[in-house]
């Protein structure tokens, strides 16, 4: 009899745990695991400068300006909600372009110029890194040609 | 003598096995030689991968081959820490090593395709890593299998193991893929879905058929090959006890 | 209720007598991860990027360096046969000796993570999350490495193995782990990824006991 319980316990104790991380698992999935801030994060919150931080947006058209020095772009992200200039001294992957989704890394200066310390494009022609697609669905300026690479 | 009843089980496999070999390896050796056929010669390259298309025909099956031993392991395992089965002991122990070459093979041609694809031998993507990963799995299981004097307990470690590493494939998949979206936003690549156009999904078929005779076929030999080292060992103890 | 905090007082009497391998176990954390930016160069940005890594993944091996002693001693000098056939519960002497092997491993291990992430110029702000995301991770780590440490009992070599064995399994504490802490540097939501060390701890609470008394049980038949 004291065997039977015992078992039953360790049953019940096995069922209760299992459940529960399930529930973990689900609430988790729930929340929206972003890997960047989008630019509406970046106006909204208030960032601390100087922490590394990721920021990720497309491209606006007809920001991308080389500086005098040859080396250093300055260029203009958004969600199409809000945008957030960058500065990026260095060598731009190839599939740097307008239009394109990106994600960079760097800080927030003072002056609310975001300098990247590294920008990472997409690899393929026909692709958006999804998390843009998610951040342009969350600021509700999704359409539906973007996906399919309609901003090139 | 009481050695002998662990026998009575395996004759019957003995006799079943000797028979179906024949037919498993001639069917492995006819959809093998139509497979590569059709998948080298007569299918399509495709429309944005080209000529190196056709390393899937290889490929992918040893991919589905890496996984459904696995899976033919944990089964085994179960029966063998439920039942006490020998044969299912004989079965995992002898599947291992080639999930692994099957493994092997995929994480090769994924490379082999990679390089003219991603324009590297390797990337992280998600698909490669959690597959290098189930690798690592079998060779843990090898190697627990034969790290004991006792065979029989080295099976059962092994056993145990299969059966851990089996709850863990999917969580370790799960953590992989969602690792990959936090550093690789490049593409993935999507072998179509049911998309894929017939002259190209007749081939990967049959290779995936060849494939599991093969392995049928390998499992077949390498298990009455256990089977006889026992034998031998249990004859070797009983002369040396005489 | 009372064999279990009999053999949790007796385990921690051994791990308290045999102080020297909970220091050992410390000196290897510390002094590992003090290789790396000999490894990497002093340059502060790279080392803050890669310290949640280094400092996981360094916890990670000496937390599976010490696993030896969660079984092997009881199972040379035969104390583990009377656990075995004893009248507590398999499952209940693992988690017992799980517990203990985290009071005295885990816990310091995690006591320390913060003077070396401060070697390693992380952000102090990141602090809480790394002990958080540890003190959910390393039970986890403990209770795989109680499987581990079981099914290897008596075999050749049997450290190698371990560590053949566990490694595949450690990469989603390891995975999330590093996450969270990447995520409170980044100023990103941290919540889903320890959720996610949650419920991978209660997964591995609920499995890992049973299988490791399994294991036990072939080891010492």
């Amino acid at each position: 009899m004291k065997r039977k319980h015992r078992r039953l316990m360790f049953v019940l104790f096995a069922l209760v745990g299992l459940g529960a991380a399930t529930a973990l698992v689900l609430t988790a999935l729930e929340e929206n695991i972003v890997f960047f801030h989008s630019p509406t994060d970046v106006a909204e919150k208030d960032l601390p400068a100087g922490r590394t931080i990721r920021v990720g947006g497309l491209v606006v058209e007809q920001s991308i300006q080389k500086q005098a020095d040859g080396v250093t772009v300055a260029f203009q992200i958004t969600d199409m909600a809000h945008t957030l200039p960058i500065v990026y001294t260095g060598i731009l992957p190839d599939l740097f372009r307008e239009g394109q989704g990106i994600v960079a890394e760097g800080e927030l200066r003072a002056d609310g110029v975001f300098a990247a310390r590294e920008v990472l494009a997409k690899h393929d022609e026909t692709y958006m890194p999804p998390e843009v697609a998610d951040a342009l669905k969350k600021s509700g300026h999704w359409k539906e040609t973007d996906g399919t690479g309609a901003e090139q | 003598m009481a050695n002998l009843h662990k026998f009575a089980n395996p004759t019957l496999f003995l006799r079943l096995s000797r028979a179906l070999l024949p037919w498993c390896v001639g069917i492995a050796v006819v959809t093998m030689a139509v497979g590569l056929y059709l998948g080298l010669f007569v299918a399509p390259p495709d429309y944005q991968q080209g000529e190196s298309v056709r390393i899937m025909y290889v490929h992918v099956p040893a991919a589905w081959m890496a996984l459904f031993v696995y899976t033919l392991m944990a089964v085994a395992s179960a029966v063998s820490l439920i039942w006490r089965h020998l044969l299912a002991d004989l079965v995992a122990k002898a599947a291992a090593p080639l999930g692994a070459g099957f493994t092997l093979i995929a994480l090769a041609t994924g490379s082999l395709w990679g390089k003219p694809m991603w324009g590297t031998w390797w990337v992280w993507d998600a698909r490669l890593t959690s597959v290098l990963i189930l690798f690592f799995l079998y060779l843990g299981h090898i190697a627990l299998t034969h790290a004991f004097d006792d065979p029989g307990r080295g099976a059962r470690a092994a056993a145990i193991l299969a059966l851990v590493g089996f709850v863990n494939v999917p969580i370790i998949k799960f953590s992989v893929d969602w690792w990959n979206t936090l550093h690789q936003p490049a593409s993935v690549l999507k072998l179509g879905g049911p998309a894929i156009h017939p002259t190209m999904l007749w081939p990967l078929l049959l290779m995936a058929v060849a494939f599991t005779f093969y392995f049928i076929a390998l499992l077949f030999l390498r298990v009455r090959g256990e089977i006889a080292a026992r034998k031998l060992r249990a004859l070797q103890l009983a002369r040396a006890a005489r | 209720m009372t064999g279990v905090l009999v053999l949790l007082r007796r385990e921690l009497r051994l791990a308290l007598r045999q102080w020297g391998d909970v220091a050992m176990v410390l000196s290897f954390f510390v002094i590992t991860v003090v290789l790396f930016p000999f490894g990497i160069g002093p340059e502060p940005n790279i080392l803050t990027r890669i310290s949640p890594g280094i400092i996981w993944v360094t916890a990670l091996l000496a937390s599976m360096l010490s696993l030896d002693r969660l079984f092997l001693a009881d199972y040379e000098d035969g104390s583990l046969d009377l656990l075995v056939a004893g009248p507590l519960p398999l499952m209940l002497v693992v988690l017992t000796k799980c517990a203990a092997h985290w009071l005295t491993t885990g816990l310091p291990l995690i006591a320390a993570a913060p003077l070396l992430a401060v070697l390693l110029n992380m952000d102090a702000a990141a602090f809480p999350v790394l002990i958080v995301a540890m003190a959910l991770g390393m039970p986890t780590l403990t209770l795989l490495g109680a499987v581990g440490a079981a099914l290897t009992l008596g075999a050749r070599r049997g450290g190698v193995l371990l560590s053949l064995l566990l490694l595949p399994l450690y990469i989603p504490v390891l995975i999330f782990g590093v996450g969270a802490v990447d995520a409170a540097l980044g100023e990103l939501a941290v919540r889903p990824h320890l959720l996610f060390l949650g419920a991978l701890f209660l997964f591995a609470l609920v499995l890992a006991p049973w299988a490791s008394a399994a294991a036990l049980r072939e080891a010492v038949a």
